[in-house]
């Protein structure tokens, strides 16, 4: 018997909803600590990690994300360059001094899957960054639809997925993470 | 007509400090907002400007919203199967004919009082027409949108409001051979919409990076050699400069010492039919490859890298469009060869966007130069002196007389012998002055 309550997200226990977000909240608490080899670890080997590119269109015109065209076309070992760019070199002018940012994770919702052992979670994203003494901020926001894998007892990222709300970005370049 | 307010006095200003045959460009032409007034009307408003490419307007009815210089223009390909730039505006009111990235559509119809034009520019009517334009309604030919010139070479297309000025070709001149080798060397497609950012930035200072400043890699982009993924200096010398005249210049690096071309073998017979031998040899060396087509056309093969254990590049065209004399909006292309194996778009596309583009790990480090260099630059417009900079790298250096292709050719690619020459076109355009 159905109800308007009846949610996909029911079918998620509490206890993982609970243990996903305290996940991504910690995760989030990393990259603004600037603890990225640790925030590394949070990854699985086979990690997709995409934020495609967003185009204005008129309704009926297609969709208006573009997957063919990306900010971040990133796997594992690419992921692990960045950070190796920014942990073992002092030559990462981008973010050395390094931006403050401020990574604000909401709007939880919730589906089972796609494997047996995974969870994919999608979130709205707001993160603050500001440079230098200027005063100024750029606001960079999306959605996330991440996949959550158990690996060992463990929670990882296997895939991100982010959605900028921007066809311009208005910050000068993707060197902080999504 | 100058909307610069006292213009003499800038035109002495400029011509007794921008003085390239000496190396001496004075700050304040960065981003003085009189200068930017000037380009705006003797650069963005005469000279060919790159539009779109010829893949993204196959299709009849297919149009593309891009600018030249602040200018929204429509590039499309008409029902008539020829491609043209139309200035996006209603020739009623000037509102937007249309507000979209791009689309296919026979026709534009403006949102504000319905004035309709086909896809080949032609006004086709209005609302009412023969009651609010009684009798007849309104004279089809005086209501064509307005027209820009647009060619194209090597599958790029540019435009150009000045009805009277050089063709496309003689206006790309020497450029052309190695846009050959870059853009027409097989059959090419951009893949998806441009990423777009903004940077705080003079549209001039990556327009000119890219032409002239290889020296800038080893210490800006010195993270390469320190994660092992180059050895030290060499991938920025070695090589060529080229000032191809007209203000377009370019870098090549080479890799003699490990012979045998590092682009797919698959595509070597498309490549032999497009290029002469010349070009093709020059291609089996090339290791990186940066450009700029005078004014803000850049273009890109960035320094082949291991991706997933296999050696590639990602082409890249990048268009640094002015939003105001210290702003600038990034568009950024991945450029590909459309016969190529499924390999070298996958990797070469995942190449591009790790070290190019807007979360590229060589862009990020350029954004932050040009944003400071841009503060600098507004700061001290009302110092009392000049600020003069120093373009003197390989100002007594002779071109190579045995290279195979046009322009001044030098060897080794330290030098700002493009800037200078990019300098040089600049000043004479904004002073309507011959070389």
């Amino acid at each position: 018997m159905s109800s308007i309550w009846i949610l996909p997200a029911e079918a998620i226990s509490p206890q993982a909803r609970i243990a996903a977000e305290d996940f991504l909240v910690a995760e989030a608490a990393l990259l603004d600590d600037r603890r990225f080899d640790e925030w590394l670890q949070l990854f699985t080997d086979d990690l997709e990690y995409i934020v495609p590119t967003r185009t204005i269109r008129r309704r009926g015109n297609g969709s208006d994300v573009d997957w063919s065209s990306r900010h971040y076309d990133d796997n594992k070992a690419s992921m692990s360059l960045r950070v190796r760019r920014l942990t073992e070199t002092d030559v990462a002018w981008a973010e050395d001094p390094p931006s403050f940012t401020r990574r604000l994770i909401s709007n939880y919702r919730y589906a089972a899957g796609p494997g047996e052992t995974e969870l994919t979670v999608k979130t709205n994203l707001l993160l603050f960054r500001s440079r230098g003494i200027s005063g100024q901020h750029d606001l960079i926001a999306g959605e996330r639809t991440d996949v959550l894998r158990l690996v060992e007892g463990r929670l990882k990222i296997a895939k991100r997925h982010v959605v900028l709300d921007q066809a311009t970005l208005g910050t000068k370049n993707l060197g902080v993470f999504l | 007509m100058s909307h610069v307010t006292h213009p003499e006095k800038l035109y002495d200003r400029l011509r007794a400090t921008v003085r390239p045959e000496e190396g001496a460009i004075p700050l304040f032409v960065y981003s003085d907002p009189e200068v930017y007034r000037l380009e705006l009307e003797r650069l963005f408003g005469r000279v060919w400007l790159f539009v779109a490419h010829e893949s993204e307007l196959e299709e009849e009815g297919a149009f593309v919203v891009r600018q030249m210089g602040e200018q929204s223009v429509i590039v499309a390909r008409g029902d008539d199967g020829e491609i043209r730039t139309f200035l996006n505006a209603c020739r009623h009111r000037g509102m937007k004919l249309t507000s979209e990235d791009c689309g296919v559509a026979s026709m534009w119809r403006c949102p504000y009082h319905g004035f309709t034009f086909a896809n080949y520019g032609n006004f086709m009517g209005t609302p009412f027409e023969r009651a609010a334009y009684p009798p007849n309604g309104l004279d089809r030919e005086r209501l064509r949108l307005i027209e820009a010139r647009c060619e194209s070479y090597a599958g790029l297309i540019f435009a150009t409001w000045d009805k009277d000025g050089p063709s496309l070709p003689d206006f790309l001149g020497d450029l052309r051979w190695y846009l050959d080798i870059f853009a027409g060397r097989a059959q090419m497609e951009l893949v998806g919409e441009a990423q777009r950012w903004i940077i705080p930035s003079s549209w001039k200072l990556p327009s000119e990076n890219f032409a002239s400043d290889a020296y800038h890699t080893a210490t800006a982009h010195a993270f390469l050699a320190r994660l092992g993924l180059v050895r030290g200096v060499d991938f920025g010398r070695d090589g060529y400069h080229v000032d191809a005249g007209g203000g377009h210049g370019l870098g090549m690096g080479v890799h003699d010492d490990r012979p045998g071309s590092w682009f797919p073998q698959e595509l070597e017979p498309e490549y032999a039919a497009k290029l002469s031998p010349d070009q093709l040899a020059l291609l089996h060396r090339v290791k990186n490859f940066h450009g700029n087509v005078f004014p803000n056309l850049s273009f890109l093969i960035p320094n082949f890298i291991p991706v997933d254990g296999q050696l590639v590049t990602g082409m890249m065209l990048r268009m640094w469009q002015p939003v105001g004399p210290d702003r600038l909006m990034a568009w950024s292309w991945f450029l590909v060869e459309k016969n190529a194996p499924a390999w070298w778009k996958e990797k070469g596309r995942r190449m591009y966007v790790q070290t190019f583009s807007s979360g590229g790990m060589f862009d990020q480090d350029d954004t932050e130069n040009w944003e400071a260099q841009t503060e600098v630059a507004n700061s001290a417009l009302t110092r009392p002196d000049e600020v003069m900079l120093d373009y003197t790298m390989g100002l007594d250096a002779t071109p190579l007389s045995d290279f195979p292709g046009p322009g001044d050719v030098y060897d080794g690619k330290f030098s700002e012998a493009a800037a200078r020459s990019y300098y040089r076109t600049w000043l004479d355009l904004l002073l309507e002055e011959g070389r």
